[in-house]
């Protein structure tokens, strides 16, 4: 390699700040074309039954069956189906009333585990006490615990205690995310100097002063992280509500869903293909709305869990 | 666990441990004090929600209801039961083998990506990473709901369209071909969460490493397998570990799939729909709990092996 070819991929190097030029990787030509082609194939397998989802809210039951699946077919019964939502068609339940006892859970259940997990997180990510290394160690045992066992005997115990059909019963085992009081601990040790807590603490501030005056701003793009990992997670679960609700206005939107496909195949005139349909769309809807918003903030809280090993 | 079973023991100082060397100071103490009142709301709700119910299900699972005598202690007899029931190990066999195909696929289709993403080497990088992320935001009853929709036998369009290239009769969701559809599934489902990790982990592997490769002529294929892949492996063993626990737990894809192809998925398909069936469904909850804790063995098990390997390799 030539002295004055290396000297000018140097100077190329040192003059830009941000990315390494794709230039320099020595490509073939043509490699970035096949490669976006790349992406662009896996993006299509991953918008498919997306697009299916969204064109077939528009159809009635007879066209989802009968017309090609990627396109539209007439009547358009998108208001219908949507109006129907609203309705107890076959007997089984209401889907607005699902949809709003899913965000009452998902909230409740996504605040209290983002509040717990940041006060545990901060509190062994800053003090030694007596059994903090055995409980972190517990905490952690508790990340591969897989939770579907805990629901079976979670119904057990909640039988005892009058917790079925009890709208606690499912928020409060919410609540306990081992992954998120760890993302909190890695959060505070790697981004808040324990300089800055020691000086305040010189300065004569109470723990609780410091912990919500200095700490706890600065943690805020952790708790972004913890709380949407934590309404996703209460959004998609199934089993625990499956086994502690008989009641069917108590039902999430999942569970609800789930009983629909069980029956959609005999329920008669009730219709329930396009009902269904129209529900995953509207449930997916806020979800991604909520991701695609708050992405800035995740984002950097993800990285924390994959590189503090 | 509660913080006043701890306050005297961490409090006291007996004069016949006078000297000692690491005696605490009433600072340390208080400032210890303070950390347990930071961790006991959290202690609390997991004591109560996830240790006592792992607790009672162990206890459980210790005794056997009969009709006619009721309720009494039965040592390990259920879990004889589960060690010699078939079904249930048929089961674990189907999990490992859709954990042991699944999880290697998305990860190197995940890897893939997360490079290009982070060389920058692909057009519009930012919007395929956000299109890629979609499945992490849909539930996984809505994705499966979808997927059977797409992948039914009668009307679904990925159906339709294995018989116009050739394929009569074809059934993505007969017995034979459903676990490579939930596979299917799986991936469309997790490859772009694992993929947003493996990039952010990527992200941070130090810019100079690569310069200087760069200025050593590396080529590109070697400066993604020899140094950012092992710079990396931490967040790699991390997804292994996550991603089994996850698909040892196989239950809703397949409980949604078999209201599109009844009598596909038996009562026994997979370990939790095996368990949900015995305790729920039959009532069993005994023998159901007994399951649990076997299953909960097996995947620490699987977990604790991975670590093993993990530190083997990282002698060499």
């Amino acid at each position: 390699m030539s002295a004055r070819r290396e000297r000018k991929r140097r100077e190329r190097l040192e003059s830009i700040d941000a990315a390494i030029p794709v230039e320099l990787y020595g490509l073939k030509r043509g490699t970035v074309s096949v490669l976006t082609a790349c992406c662009a194939l896996f993006a299509l397998f991953i918008l498919a039954p997306v697009a299916w989802v969204i064109i077939n809210s528009t159809k009635t039951q007879a066209n989802i069956f009968e017309s090609f699946g990627f396109w539209f077919a007439s009547p358009f019964e998108f208001f219908h189906t949507f109006a129907n939502l609203f309705r107890d068609v076959d007997g089984d339940g209401t889907y607005s009333q699902w949809f709003l006892n899913t965000v009452l859970y998902s909230l409740v259940g996504g605040v209290g585990a983002t509040v717990l997990a940041a006060l545990g997180g901060y509190g062994f990510a800053r003090f030694e006490f007596r059994g903090s290394k055995l409980f972190f160690g517990l905490i952690i045992a508790g990340l591969l615990v897989p939770i579907t066992l805990v629901a079976v005997p979670l119904y057990l115990a909640y039988a005892k205690v009058h917790l079925i059909n009890s709208i606690w019963g499912m928020i409060l085992p919410s609540m306990v995310t081992p992954v998120g009081l760890y993302l909190m601990r890695t959060y505070v040790e790697l981004s808040i100097p324990r300089e800055l807590t020691d000086a305040a603490r010189i300065d004569g501030a109470s723990e609780v002063r410091i912990f919500f005056r200095i700490a706890l701003p600065l943690m805020v793009p952790g708790l972004m992280t913890v709380l949407l990992l934590a309404v996703a997670g209460t959004w998609n679960n199934y089993i625990l509500p499956l086994i502690i609700f008989s009641n069917n206005t108590l039902y999430p939107v999942t569970v609800g869903m789930g009983l629909w496909s069980q029956h959609a195949g005999n329920s008669g005139d009730a219709n329930l293909y396009p009902l269904l349909v129209m529900g995953g769309l509207v449930t997916i809807v806020p979800m991604i709305a909520l991701f695609a918003l708050l992405q800035r903030y995740w984002r950097g809280g993800l990285l924390l869990g994959s590189v503090a090993n | 666990m509660s913080e006043t079973a701890l306050r005297p023991s961490a409090g006291a100082v007996s004069p016949s441990r006078a000297p000692l060397p690491r005696r605490r100071s009433a600072y340390a103490r208080r400032r210890g004090r303070s950390g347990l009142a930071f961790v006991t709301p959290f202690m609390i709700i997991f004591t109560l929600f996830m240790v006592a119910p792992l607790g009672y299900a162990i206890y459980q699972s210790l005794y056997t209801t009969k009709l006619i005598g009721g309720t009494r202690f039965s040592g390990f007899a259920n879990y004889a039961t589960v060690l010699q029931s078939g079904d249930f190990w048929n089961g674990v066999i189907r999990v490992i083998i859709f954990g042991g195909i699944q999880i290697p696929v998305m990860l190197a289709i995940a890897f893939f990506f997360a490079t290009i993403f982070d060389l920058g080497i692909a057009k519009w990088g930012p919007v395929f990473r956000a299109v890629y992320f979609i499945p992490f935001a849909v539930p996984i009853v809505v994705s499966s709901l979808m997927w059977g929709f797409l992948l039914d036998p009668a009307y679904g369009p990925f159906n339709r369209f294995m018989n116009v290239i050739g394929f009569h009769g074809f059934n993505w969701l007969s017995s034979n071909l459903m676990l490579p559809s939930i596979i299917i599934i799986a991936i469309w489902e997790w490859t772009g969460y694992n993929s947003v990790i493996l990039y952010t982990a990527l992200k941070s592997v130090p810019r100079d490493v690569v310069e200087a490769a760069i200025l050593d002529d590396t080529p590109l294929w070697k400066i993604i397998l020899r140094i950012k892949l092992p710079l990396v492996r931490p967040a790699i063993v991390m997804l292994v570990f996550i991603n089994t626990i996850g698909a040892m737990q196989l239950f809703i894809e397949p409980s949604i799939l078999n209201n599109y192809a009844p009598g596909v998925v038996t009562a026994t398909w997979t370990p939790v729909i095996d368990i949900y069936n015995t305790s729920i469904a039959d009532g069993e909850y005994q023998l159901g709990a007994a399951m649990a804790v076997v299953l909960a063995f097996v995947v620490i098990a699987i977990s604790v092996a991975s670590l093993a390997f993990r530190r083997r390799r990282e002698f060499r």
